[in-house]
């Protein structure tokens, strides 16, 4: 086991900058997930950790150890490739002693290792079984198998559930936290599942072009994303933003949204974070946390969608720039060309400042 | 009580007046339509075959002044076969194209896995020395041969480079001594066919999937290792039939061989086929060269039916 300790780190590729400048802590045992849209740096990043690519600029430490010039078979960290990357044409069994058999482990002791990794990731049965015809939950575990008997103190995880259909996902989620548990590891899980990610992680930290946005737990970057882009990015749908100017009212600090009206009075510690500010907000608040309200105390907006998903509804308000998304109960009585108010539970309510897409912190 | 009526397919064919297509029916149409084709093959491959097999049980020749149709009455008995048994300079022909075999093909093998490998990497020029590692492949045969037969006079390129070498004077007779002339012919053999082994070989390389390359190194795989358990497995279906390629290939040696040599110094570079082109042109007793050919076609068959089984037995295992 080990802390990892990325220090501003940097990788270009020619004229791209895959990584600006990068700081995370990721202590011992602790399971994060890197997150983020295709080009953000995760992948970038993990491979450096690995090994497979050299930072430009920057460091990583495992522990104490500088691990500048340590080729990666030398690192001590286990990879989960996005495929997996089984060995097709060996067995599992083989595909468990790779490893230690490189490494010149006497047989015996092969057998040892093989035999427990395999009792715990419950593959004894399936051991002689050629490895390209196993299901992709076996692929798994045999690939994390064929990690952890050289009991790496790191795991990397490169989107191992990408290739996986979306019902099998959950159970594959599940059984790869379980395997964490088990074997205490620090693990780093890179996706583009923002639900993998709330679901596995212990922390997250969330990437967008080469930078990192936020590093919170699942909660944390649901609850206070650091900035619109985090907004955006987490939850299903994301954060509903709508553009507007602070402004007093009776009923204490509300946003002025133009056309679409004034909003509910906001909660007082960002009221007073604001006061005083006069520049271009985002007003933001979760799909999940609006309710329909009666006339006057929300924002009236005409409904241009209903998606019925099953256990909810997604309605759509709105066109434009002044587009939201709300998230009902399924039988919510509203139809295209309904006009809806809806107010955000005010708790629930975000403000960022428009120009810097930077949150502005409760007072 | 209402019948309900349940029309099945063949109801409604004879409903509308259409014979329905039995199993045996549509076998019987397809072979009917696939009989001019069938033919057309039949002719070509198995024709000739029993032709030459008809040949080579009797003394024919085209000298008989008959008809290879009315060669039965130029039956033998078999002795074609009795003298290939105890035909000497058969025997000595056939272990010297297994000998040029035995060095060429794994030659060639292991400078086109070499060249391969070096070609899987990038480097600097790499395209200008892919095309010209490419141009053997390229040449006529009976160019090539012309060439090394220059390249191996006593007064050619390959004496003055030793020369320059040695700083003194080398005049060795290649092509004249039988040692030294095997060795000139394997070495054109080599020349030219090294280029496929490594166009085949590249292709099975690049082939080989990365990730399970980059597990193997994370695992603490060295290059030797990865080399062994990855990739050299990986390729083992695309190596055989490089191997089947060339083992064929290569025991029909003759248009660069003959073109240097003429099979000789006497008999030193003689293979099979140098052998059968002498007994046909010179000899002209077609009877014997069938009964050879057809003896040369069941050796190559058994290779090919050997490859081909290790090739299905490669593909239950997809890479």
């Amino acid at each position: 086991m080990s802390a990892i300790h990325l220090q501003n780190l940097v990788k270009k590729f020619g004229d791209f900058t895959a990584l600006k400048t990068m700081d995370l802590a990721i202590s011992d045992g602790e399971f994060m997930a890197l997150l983020g849209p295709s080009g953000c740096g995760k992948s970038t990043t993990m491979n450096m950790i690995a090994g497979m690519e050299e930072p430009t600029d920057g460091k990583i430490l495992f522990g104490e150890r500088d691990m500048a010039g340590v080729p990666m078979g030398r690192r001590g960290v286990g990879f989960v490739f996005q495929n997996y990357a089984i060995f097709t044409h060996m067995t599992v069994r083989q595909n468990l002693a790779y490893g230690p058999k490189m490494r010149g482990a006497a047989k015996a002791e092969i057998d040892r290792r093989v035999g427990a990794i395999a009792e715990m990731l419950q593959l004894t049965p399936l051991l002689d079984r050629k490895a390209d015809r196993l299901s992709v939950n076996i692929l798994q575990r045999v690939a994390i198998g064929r990690s952890a008997i050289m009991e790496p103190a790191i795991f990397l995880l490169d989107e191992p559930l990408s290739n996986v259909d979306a019902a099998f996902r959950a159970v594959m989620r599940t059984e790869l936290k379980q395997l964490q548990r088990q074997f205490r590891q620090t693990m780093v899980y890179v996706t583009h599942d923002q639900l993998e990610a709330m679901t596995m992680a212990d922390r997250i930290a969330v990437m967008d072009h080469g930078v990192l946005q936020q590093v919170g737990t699942p909660l944390e970057v649901y609850n206070d994303p650091a900035n619109v882009f985090v907004a955006r990015f987490i939850g299903a749908p994301g954060m509903n933003l709508l553009k507007g100017r602070p402004a007093e009212s009776d009923r204490g600090l509300v946003v002025d949204l133009g056309p679409l009206g004034i909003t509910p009075p906001l909660p007082s510690e960002l009221a007073a974070a604001l006061r005083g500010a006069r520049g271009e907000v985002l007003y933001g608040f979760r799909p999940e946390q609006a309710s329909l309200v009666r006339n006057g105390q929300g924002l009236a907006m005409p409904v241009t969608f209903v998606e019925r998903i099953g256990a909810r509804t997604i309605v759509h308000l709105g066109l434009g720039e002044a587009a939201v998304k709300t998230v009902f109960d399924n039988d919510v009585g509203l139809a295209i060309g309904d006009t809806a108010i809806v107010a955000p539970t005010t708790s629930s309510v975000r403000v960022f400042d428009a120009a810097t897409g930077l949150a502005t912190k409760a007072g | 009580m209402s019948a309900v009526t349940v029309m099945t397919s063949k109801d409604e064919m004879k409903a509308v007046g259409a014979k329905p297509v039995s199993r045996d029916e549509g076998a019987r149409l397809g072979f009917r339509l696939t009989l001019p084709a069938q033919i057309l093959v039949l002719f070509i491959s198995a024709f000739p075959l029993l032709m030459q097999l008809y040949i080579s049980v009797t003394d024919w020749s085209p000298l008989s002044g008959t008809g290879w149709w009315n060669a039965w009455s130029m039956w033998n008995s078999f002795a074609n076969y009795t003298d290939l048994a105890a035909d000497a300079r058969f025997w000595s022909a056939l272990k010297r194209t297994a000998i040029v075999m035995i060095v060429c093909v794994p030659a060639e093998f292991l400078l086109g896995l070499a060249l391969a490998t070096l070609f899987a990497d990038d480097f600097p020029g790499k395209r200008i020395f892919y095309s010209i590692l490419l141009m053997p492949m390229m040449v006529v045969p009976a160019v090539a041969g012309y060439m090394f037969f220059m390249l191996f006079q006593s007064g050619g390129p390959v004496n003055d480079i030793l020369s320059a070498l040695t700083g003194s004077p080398v005049t060795i007779a290649w092509l004249s001594d039988p040692t030294l002339a095997l060795i000139a012919v394997m070495v054109a053999d080599i020349w030219q066919w090294t280029p496929l082994m490594f166009l085949i070989l590249l292709a099975g390389l690049v082939g080989v999937p990365e990730d399970q390359i980059k597990a193997a190194t994370l695992l603490g795989a060295n290059p030797w290792q990865r080399f062994v358990t990855i990739v050299l497995p990986k390729m083992k279906t695309i190596i055989i039939i490089a191997l089947a390629i060339r083992v064929i290939e290569n025991f029909k040696i003759f248009d660069t061989l003959y073109i240097m040599t003429g099979g000789g110094p006497g008999v030193a570079t003689e293979t099979i086929s140098v052998y059968i082109y002498k007994l046909t042109t010179q000899d002209l007793i077609w009877g014997y060269v069938a009964a050879i050919a057809l003896a040369i076609l069941v050796v190559l068959s058994i290779v090919a039916v050997f490859a081909m089984k290790r090739m299905a037995r490669a593909r239950e295992v997809p890479t």
